[in-house]
């Protein structure tokens, strides 16, 4: 048996997903599309049912790629949970009662109960329950609350017998809403508060900083943290013993253990060193990006279950529309920071071909990824903070300059922003960990195989020369224009697959601080790499994709020629 | 009086009275909470053209300028 959790977005829905299934859930793209679902498993007495957690829609009329997904899901399933915000019952009604058009047996969860309570909402579930002809079941998703029942009552999953036109469907909602609920003024609570003042115009931008700010101090501190604490023992306890036995097994040289192990450093293993496939490939990727991935995922989840990314595209909205997007835009981008494959794939949030090729082509050239930054950091690390914040700032004004022109040239709408702002709320830790750990998931298996691949084809074009003829190719360009040595090119093409090797072959080259700054933003420029290149090609097509690659060559060399020009003038 | 939603002053409310808008527009408007008859007021607005935010149900909804343009209020006595 199916069962398909339903509901509009914000309502609790992948709380009581997590309520309701175990441990074990996967998420998987929709056949013909990037949108992602996640389904798990429900013990029904003697029966396991699956369950799947279908994307949040306010209608069964979609406007955006997510709710047509979830508009043809209804046919799959046998039962529907359609969850239902208590707080917000009016506005939630509406898909109710479309899904009750459907003629699927049906259980309504009234979740936000314990919300409803405080704020004064009194609704009388038992007469609900009459009006719709469907079981319905209070829930605190958060608590646990009603979710045993929920799931005792999913057999009396009923089609209900309340039929509508759907002319006639918001009347018949304000009958229903007349007859069950009774609000009692309250009080502004603090949240409410608090809810204005993040929105507020002036305000607002400070708060976000701030917290921008917070989230920042958080992932770095903690990323370094678990690193030296927890991934570079746990590497030296139980990965290096592994790596030494290999190397000694194959000799200490020849080719394979170049390609595997890498270079001896006086005579022995450099995790951090040696590149090979097996010691700084799984080393660098593993034990210090996937850190500040894990932390960074963390903070934007607890964000986004608090509700403060609606807040925060209320606020940048009036800049992204400068940039041919609107405001839940930067949704994508930040995603972007962690990794640029998630980032890429939750462009499907947008509506229009002209926004997602605006916001991926931005994601992919501009926003750093963690191990961009972490290169980057390695980098300039001597050549200290101006050095950081001049690549930075140069990127950032970079991603205003290029979405204004992208913006100026595309052709196509960009709607304007229209989106409900839930109130505050307490995350459930459970769904909070259970999102971070698919978000890092959507690293490991989609971008850290391309990862490894570019190790093994950096070290197979080396030993076929091939590196060596684009090196002589491209040296005028990269001395004349960039005014980087001729020795740069190698490091430089090889970064495209390997960014931690790219970090080790230009740190021997004694590049001055204009070099540096200069062949940083270049690394970040161009594509970030395989994965991301994958991910692009099935979100845009091969046309968009050859577009965005030929708005990123242009942009690469535009950008290193000024910057190279500006540094100079600037007396570095 | 009427007006529209963008030119409804801070904290000023009104009765939704209609869309200038298409069906689809106006159908989301409607998913949003935002109908004929609802009392709606206005919390915020951004600066330079940006988003407003208002309140229906003590819910609050954020929208573009042009979109609030088109939602036609009957502005409330105090
Ligand atoms: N107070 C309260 N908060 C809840 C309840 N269910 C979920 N939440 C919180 O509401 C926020 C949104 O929930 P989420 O499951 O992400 O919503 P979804 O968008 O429908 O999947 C999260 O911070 C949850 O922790 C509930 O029954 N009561």
């Amino acid at each position: 048996m199916r069962i398909l959790l339903m509901g509009s977005p914000n309502v609790g829905k992948s709380a009581i997903f997590s309520r309701l299934t175990g441990t074990h859930v996967v998420a998987s793209n929709y056949p013909g599309t990037t949108v992602e679902f996640t389904r798990g498993h429900l013990k029904m007495g003697e029966e396991t049912a699956e369950l799947i957690d279908v994307p949040g829609a306010y209608t069964l009329e979609p406007t955006n790629r997510a709710e047509e997904v979830a508009v043809e899901m209804v046919d799959e399933g046998d039962v529907i949970v359609n969850v239902v915000d208590a707080t917000n019952l009016e506005r939630n009604l509406y898909l109710t009662l479309q899904l009750l058009q459907t003629g699927k047996p049906m259980v309504v969860a009234l979740n936000m109960w314990d919300e409803a309570l405080e704020h004064g909402i009194n609704i009388d579930a038992e007469d609900l329950e009459k009006h719709l002809g469907v079981p319905v079941i209070p829930t605190c998703a958060i608590s646990g609350e009603g979710v045993k029942s929920l799931t005792d009552r999913l057999e009396e999953a009923d089609q209900g017998d309340l039929k509508v036109v759907s002319e006639d469907i918001w009347q018949r909602i304000g009958e229903i809403i007349e007859d069950v609920q009774h609000i009692e003024y309250r009080h502004p609570t603090f949240r409410q508060v608090l809810s204005h003042a993040t929105v507020h115009p002036l305000i607002g931008p400070f708060i976000a900083m701030l917290v921008l700010f917070l989230s920042f101090f958080f992932v770095i501190h903690t990323g370094e943290w678990l690193i030296g604490n927890v991934m570079e023992p746990a590497f030296e306890l139980a990965w290096e013993p592994v790596t030494v036995w290999i190397s000694a097994a194959l000799g200490g040289e020849g080719f394979i253990h170049g390609v595997l192990i890498g270079d001896l450093i006086e005579g022995e293993i450099d995790m951090e060193n040696s590149f090979g496939l097996l010691t700084t490939g799984l080393f660098i990727p593993i034990a210090v990006i996937l850190p500040f991935i894990f932390c960074f995922y963390f903070i934007l989840s607890l964000l986004e279950d608090i509700g403060y990314l609606p807040r925060l595209g209320v606020l940048i909205d009036t800049l992204m529309h400068r940039m041919g997007l609107h405001g839940l835009s930067i949704v994508p981008m930040m995603l972007g920071l962690g990794c640029n494959v998630p980032g890429a794939m939750a462009g499907r949030i947008l509506e229009t071909r002209k926004e997602r090729f605006i916001a991926l082509t931005l994601v992919s050239i501009c926003v750093p990824c963690m191990a961009q930054i972490a290169m980057v950091a390695g980098l300039l690390g001597d050549a200290g903070i101006t050095g950081l914040a001049v690549v930075f700032m140069t990127l950032l004004i970079l991603w205003v300059a290029l979405g204004v022109s992208m913006k100026y040239f595309l052709k196509g709408e960009t709607p304007e922003i229209l989106v409900d702002i839930p109130p505050y709320r307490l995350p459930y830790w459970k769904s909070l960990v259970k999102k971070v750990y698919m978000r890092m998931k959507g690293f490991v298996r989609e971008a850290l195989p391309y990862v490894l691949l570019g190790v093994f084809l950096v070290q197979l074009l080396y030993t076929l020369g091939i590196i060596a003829l684009l090196d002589r190719a491209f040296t005028p360009v990269v001395q004349t224009l960039f005014g980087l040595p001729g020795t740069a090119v190698g490091p430089l093409i090889v970064g495209f697959l390997r960014k931690d090797v790219a970090v080790g072959m230009l740190a021997p080259l004694g590049l001055n601080t204009r070099q540096l700054i200069v062949a940083s933003v270049i690394l970040v420029i161009y594509f970030p790499c395989a994965a991301t290149f994958v991910v692009l090609f099935k979100e845009l097509g091969i046309r968009d994709l050859l577009k965005a690659s030929g708005v990123m060559i242009v942009v690469v060399t535009v950008v290193g020629t000024g910057l190279n020009a500006l540094l100079r003038i600037a007396g570095l | 009086m009427c007006k529209n939603l963008a030119e409804l002053g801070k904290g000023e409310s009104g009765e939704v009275i209609g869309f200038d808008s298409g069906h689809m527009a106006s159908r989301r408007f409607q998913s949003m909470g935002i109908r004929p008859g609802k009392i709606i007021s206005r919390v915020s607005s951004q600066l330079m053209g940006g988003p407003v935010t208002v309140s229906v149900d003590g819910r609050q909804t954020a929208m573009g300028r042009g979109m609030a343009a088109k939602v036609k209020v009957k502005v409330l006595n105090q």
